[in-house]
């Protein structure tokens, strides 16, 4: 009721130029019938008064809206008839004023093109993807998008594909949030988006990538865990797949990819966090990316990104034998590693997955390396333990900045390393 | 005092010449390490040296942490390991940004019996002389004078947002935070607060003032969220203590609380269970 009163005062303010300064409304509880007689009686007072609420029943409130010259006599009445009142609203202007100021700022949280978007804070799912549309709509000639499967809840799994032409060109494949704490790693894939129109044809090195590579970016690798870190639980890392015969539901999707699966640094409980689902590739997030793959079947460059604790690591996770290409990949990581800590400082380790971090079989570059892609690179961005998953938004952009110039060095690479 | 401590550049190894039970004094500790074991140099950037400087980060904190200074790590220059891990590193105060010297450290993990919680000696060149006592008395005195109790929740919340003046209350938790986490680190452990659900300051007599935290803690080796309360004492003088700390074995990923669950070390062992690394 409320709500109604006040549009109608806002739809006359707009449209009748009426102001409400200084006006308030006054919140009136009658103690018996004759206070709500007395109360009927203000009309006649001539002093402006509005009902929001008509005097009716001892029991129930009489809301009155009283304008600011009549203010010292209305509250003179009710005192002197003992009646009790509350100033509910001490000014209607500055409350139709900031709703105005809120239904702007509701609109403008919408962006209406890429480039009024915020890629300082961050977003929802369907605000990325979106983001994703739009971007587009906006480089129909450099940007397309494929959706590779859905997740198990239904949503779509979207990857932008940015391509200046040619046919199954040997491609880049990046992702992030395919652990959906990891927000900064959203915040970021959605920078580098971004970034890559931007940079096509404006960046000598970029431009060069392009005209002889694709590059792939999943954003949003596995939506419905990143839908539910935005509505139940800011912690949930895993799928959002129930497991048969357990309460416990998800499957960690960097141990279901089929490398050393089922081996040591991943769990067999339904309800751990690095829980390797029952079979590998039993995940529809996961089987959506095998499948575009082995269908394409030219990419030459797999990074797979995650956050926290400042790493740059190549396979293997499930084993200690050392990856056959180890010592070119070591000399790109260390590459990568020093241009990134040459923007903010910022100290990374690298090395392979199993002496620099932890073991963990069943992972995903450890899968893409033994597919052919050589390539094949995990990232821990920030930070290292001190706010871990809930990283200031503040640091987006220069995480999403430090990290682009590692990727750089990972694709000038691979692009100038043709196999 | 208060800092809270993270471990910035691990700088030298010190090799550890085989120990000969002859030679060796008694002392207290010593009886775990086998005679004669040899000393292997440890990569500064692989997980093992990685993780014994976190413990000594946490054991630093517990020592030196306050809610007006927090310590962070960068980086392991060159590790050692017997059954101890020797590190050398710079030490970092995370809420100023200020570099503190040279700290060299002992972290002994208790092999045998993994529920030991890791000893560390640790001495650092430039003392933990980080300023606070103008800031901490100033706290002290406005929650000693408040007239009602302090509480607050969700710190970081989920955009990594805190209010600056729950700062100093985050800072307490993270350094709280280290006493448990020191206890419950091993070599296959590598403990962060993640959370501080909510916290509230409760009642006393005395001239420590008391908090109620319910935190949690993330674990990196097994990747597990790992929910405890803690009830905690502050004063300048006084330090920080923890009093009591209760670990919520009910998984925070779960649906419903974990079936088969029994007692808390029979969860904490089926949560780490399939994670014993080689």
């Amino acid at each position: 009721m409320r709500a109604l009163l006040v549009f109608t005062a806002v739809f006359v303010a707009v449209f009748g130029q009426e102001t409400f300064e200084g006006h308030q409304v006054l919140r009136i509880t009658a103690k018996d019938d004759a206070q709500i007689t007395l109360l009927r009686g203000l009309p006649e007072l001539e002093l402006g008064i509005d009902f929001w609420m008509e005097p009716t029943h001892p029991s129930l409130p009489v809301d009155i809206r009283v304008p600011s010259q009549s203010l010292k006599e209305v509250k003179m009445f009710l005192e002197s008839n003992d009646i009790q009142y509350t100033v509910m609203i001490h000014d209607v202007q500055n409350l139709l004023d900031e709703e105005k100021r809120q239904m702007l700022k509701a609109r403008a949280v919408q962006p209406r093109n890429t480039d009024d978007f915020d890629f300082a804070n961050y977003h929802t799912l369907n605000e990325i993807y979106d983001f994703i549309d739009m971007l587009v709509v906006e480089n129909p000639h450099l940007v397309s998008k494929i959706v590779i499967g859905q997740s198990y809840e239904g949503r779509p799994l979207n990857v932008l594909k940015f391509s200046t032409g040619g046919s199954n060109r040997p491609g880049i494949w990046i992702d992030t949030g395919i652990h959906s704490r990891e927000w900064v790693t959203q915040a970021s894939g959605t920078w580098f988006a971004k970034k890559i129109v931007t940079d096509y044809g404006n960046d000598p090195a970029l431009t060069a990538i392009l005209d002889k590579m694709d590059i792939f970016l999943e954003i949003a690798t596995n939506p419905d865990g990143f839908a539910f870190t935005h509505s139940q639980n800011r912690m949930w890392r895993k799928t959002r797949k129930p497991n048969s015969g357990s309460s416990c539901v998800g499957v960690d999707p960097n141990r279901n990819w089929d490398a050393g699966f089922g081996g040591g640094g991943s769990s067999g409980n339904p309800c751990t966090e690095t829980y390797r689902g029952p079979k590998a590739h039993s995940e529809p997030e996961v089987k959506a990316i095998v499948d575009f793959v082995q269908a394409h079947g030219n990419l030459k460059a797999f990074v797979s990104i995650h956050s926290y604790s400042q790493m740059l690591l190549y396979p293997y996770g499930y084993t200690r034998t050392p990856a056959k290409d180890e010592r070119e990949l070591d000399e790109l990581a260390k590459k990568a590693v020093n241009d990134l800590t040459s923007l903010y400082g910022t100290r990374y380790k690298y090395g392979s997955i199993i002496t620099t971090i932890y073991q963990a079989s069943g992972g995903t570059i450890d899968w893409t390396y033994d597919q052919g892609i050589k390539y094949s690179y995990t990232f821990e961005l920030r930070d290292t333990g001190f706010y871990g998953f809930l990283l200031p938004a503040n640091q987006i952009l220069p995480t999403a900045k430090e990290t682009w110039l590692a990727l750089m060095a990972i694709m000038e690479h691979t692009n100038a390393n043709p196999y | 005092a208060h800092t809270v401590l993270y471990i910035t550049g691990l700088q030298f190894v010190l090799k550890l010449t085989p120990h000969t039970p002859a030679a060796s004094p008694s002392v207290p500790g010593q009886e775990d390490i086998q005679a004669a074991m040899p000393v292997e140099e440890l990569d500064p950037s692989h997980y093992p040296a990685t993780r014994a400087a976190k413990v000594a980060e946490h054991f630093i904190n517990t020592r030196y942490g306050s809610p007006f200074a927090w310590f962070g790590s960068s980086g392991v220059k060159k590790a050692g390991l017997e059954v101890r891990a020797k590190l050398h590193f710079t030490l970092k105060e995370m809420t100023r940004n200020q570099d503190m010297g040279l700290c060299s450290a002992e972290v002994l993990f208790h092999r045998a019996d993994e529920r030991k919680p890791p000893q560390v000696q640790c001495t650092c060149s430039g003392a933990f002389q980080v300023n606070t006592s103008a800031e901490e008395e100033d706290l002290y005195q406005r929650l000693r004078n408040a007239t009602s109790l302090l509480s607050g929740s969700d710190i970081p919340n989920s955009v990594g947002h805190i209010d600056p003046e729950m700062a100093p209350f985050w800072h307490l938790g993270g350094v709280a935070s280290s006493f448990i986490m020191l206890r419950e680190s091993n070599e296959s452990t590598l403990l962060n607060m993640a959370h501080i659900d909510n916290f509230t300051q409760m009642e006393t007599k005395d001239a420590q003032l008391m908090f109620q935290y319910d935190i949690l803690l993330h674990d990196m080796v097994s990747q597990e969220i790992l929910k405890w309360k803690l009830l905690l004492s502050w004063s300048p003088d006084g330090g920080v203590k923890v009093l009591e700390a209760e670990w919520d074995p009910k998984c925070r990923s779960c649906e419903r609380a974990h079936l088969t669950v029994t007692t808390g070390i029979a969860a904490e062992q089926e949560m780490k269970g399939d994670n014993n690394n080689v």
